[in-house]
């Protein structure tokens, strides 16, 4: 992955929807499509750095589609842009396309279902950093909870075109098969190391699928079915990189397992943002610092959202 | 047409381009909006929060959208007097627009240090004095709801600011806003900045606490505007017309109608903040807008609107 990234210079630009697929009851995958300045920019977007959406203007569904948990939120106004990596980047002759998977959980992301082709939202971007990749290794491991997969996606398909000599496999895990954003039915799905899930294994990419509650895949926490996994591997710590999105709980856990492993461990933070440009300090991310028991703040937006595991403090 | 409009300001001696500044908290130190917009096009700008040290700022979550508008208890998260000075003067210096150090502290004391040491600092035309933000537990708005104490740090400031312009940034709610503007003008206000956020909070009904780690935070955005335009009225009304003394007013200004209320109702200039976080270019069109709008209605002058609200009764002018 090049530093590119680091110096494509961010701005605001107008994405023509081109697609809002519904994969799963709350899950849903938006398709954009720049064009121009925009195309340029987010051709060079790294895999885990994010882009702003302003959602205020978009309809809310019909009231019968609003799912009754989601009524009070449906009355709520949305007035701050939303924060989104990329599953997917394209570039094509003069367009770049960009995939979202999102799941409804507000008023915001209950605003962009009924997003449609032709459809234009703003995309403040590119913004913050993305995973790199250290030199030296053999194995990428991506662990992924809930809707932390999005991200991971789109480092699977870097990954696996631009460091063809790194092995990569996927961890995902839900508390159960429900909560699972990807496009198959999740049913009975192995417990072994395979090429089940289409958004890793369109790039070669075998996965291990962990439900907390056993309704797919290996039974228990993603971070036990990694341990497990290890367990049986005789890869050294030094040799293998992990990157991992998803609830704090589990990247805290990560942060263990790659420590007591000597791994290096790359983790994509979350907090609420206002301006995700790095200006307001609303993000802040907690971090160690050289002096035991001191700590700074750092910002989500624009020192992350990827951080080295050793630094943050979790919250608990 | 717009070319013959003079949008041009005067405020408290400095001559601004126009009347659009960013609000402190919203546009960084110096020039961080500038992949978004050129910052030297601003008739004005004010700077995050300065405090003599640096400061963490509270712990997260320090903000949460409401209906039109959200919370934030950022808690002066700023890098403190050194750095700015080493690190952000030197930008400062560059810019062409007019810029307000905003400065704060929990103690008299810390406020004169901080004001002080940029008196005699060129390339900054002004100080906005802080006595409003209710996110930090000492300072802030403890100096600005007793009238003695906004007396008293405004004029310990004022003794040190040198010719710095000293805009004091007003809290809303306190019994007569009106009251507070007056004492900050006698103890040698020069201008008057209105109006900051109001203490709020959003509680969590699964978890049953507040949603910020700091309980309360500061309501800004398109709900408090009409709370504004009216406070701004009011002092202007009050304290600040008959004394000449200009007011930069601002709360939920997101387009250039919403600038012009402002103007209309008796600010000098306006200050575009938690908007800046949707639209960071924003500023600029508004800019451009109430070029617009002058040209629109034959003003050939924007100080012709400056508190030209119609009274409705048989004033005498």
């Amino acid at each position: 992955m090049s530093e590119e990234g680091s110096t494509v210079k961010r701005g605001e630009y107008s994405a023509a929807v081109y697609a809002n697929k519904q994969i799963g009851q709350r899950f849903y995958r938006l398709g954009l499509d720049f064009s121009g300045a925009g195309a340029e920019a987010f051709s060079k977007i790294q895999a885990g750095q994010f882009v702003q959406l302003d959602l205020s203007s978009a309809a809310l569904p019909a009231a019968e589609n609003i799912p009754e948990d989601l009524k009070d939120a449906a009355e709520r106004k949305v007035l701050l842009r939303r924060p989104f990596s990329f599953a997917n980047v394209t570039t094509r002759d003069d367009k770049t396309s960009v995939e979202i998977l999102y799941c409804v959980v507000g008023p915001a992301s209950l605003r962009m279902t009924t997003l449609s082709a032709g459809d234009s939202v703003s995309v403040i971007g590119p913004l913050g950093n993305g995973f790199s990749v250290p030199e030296g290794k053999k194995t990428a491991i991506l662990v992924s909870g809930g809707m932390g997969a999005g991200p991971l996606q789109h480092l699977a398909k870097i990954l696996t075109a631009d460091f063809p000599d790194i092995d990569v496999i996927a961890f995902a895990g839900a508390k159960t098969k429900d909560g699972l954003p990807f496009k198959r039915q999740l049913d009975k799905i192995a417990q072994q190391l395979e090429f089940s899930l289409p958004e890793f294994a369109m790039y070669g990419v075998k996965s291990l699928v962990a439900t907390d509650d056993g309704s797919a895949g290996f039974a228990g926490l993603v971070t036990d079915c990694l341990l497990e996994w290890l367990g049986k591997s005789d890869l050294a710590g030094e040799s293998m990189v992990i990157y991992s999105c998803g609830p704090e709980v589990m990247l805290a856990r990560m942060a263990e397992i790659a420590k007591e492993r000597n791994i290096d461990c790359q983790v994509s933070m979350e907090r609420r943002m206002a301006c995700g440009i790095g200006i307001c300090q609303s993000c802040a991310i907690e971090c160690k610092t050289d002096s035991p028991g001191e700590s700074v703040y750092k910002t989500c937006c624009t020192d992350g959202p990827v951080f080295d595991s050793k630094e943050i403090v979790f919250s608990s | 047409m717009e070319e013959s409009v003079d949008i041009s300001v005067e405020f408290a001696g400095l001559k601004l381009a126009n009347p659009v500044f960013t609000a402190s908290g919203t546009c960084g130190y110096a020039d961080e909006l500038s992949d978004f917009m050129d910052v030297n096009s601003l008739g004005g700008f004010t700077t995050k929060s300065i405090t003599l040290k640096p400061r963490k700022g509270n712990a997260t979550p320090r903000i949460v959208e409401t209906d039109s508008g959200m919370l934030n208890a950022i808690g002066w998260a700023n890098i403190g007097l050194d750095a700015f000075v080493e690190e952000k003067l030197p930008i400062i210096e560059k810019l062409s627009c007019a810029v307000f150090v905003n400065i704060a502290g929990e103690t008299i004391d810390e406020y004169v240090a901080v004001a002080e040491r940029l008196a005699g600092e060129r390339g900054i035309a002004g100080l906005e004095l802080n006595i409003s933000c209710p996110n930090v537990e000492l300072g802030g708005i403890s100096f600005g709801t007793d009238p003695s104490q906004v007396a008293e740090v405004t004029s310990a400031v004022k003794k040190v600011a040198g010719d710095k312009v000293l805009m004091v940034k007003l809290a809303p709610a306190v019994t007569d806003v009106s009251v507070i503007a007056q004492v900050a003008v006698d103890a040698g206000a020069d201008a008057l900045s209105l109006i900051n956020t109001f203490t709020a909070m959003v509680i969590d009904i699964e978890t049953r606490k507040p949603i910020l780690a700091n309980r309360t935070g500061g309501l800004s955005g398109p709900a408090i505007k009409p709370i504004a335009v009216y406070l701004v009225n009011k002092v202007y009304n009050e304290v600040t017309k008959s004394l000449g003394i200009p007011i930069l007013g601002m709360g939920g200004i997101r387009t250039v109608s919403d600038a012009i209320e402002f103007i209309i109702a008796g600010a000098s200039a306006v200050a575009v903040g938690t908007a800046n976080f949707i639209e960071p270019g924003c500023s600029v069109k508004i800019i451009d807008g109430i070029k617009k709008y002058c040209a629109r209605n034959n003003i050939s002058d924007i100080k012709e609107l400056i508190g030209s609200l119609e009274t409705g009764q048989d004033a005498s002018h």
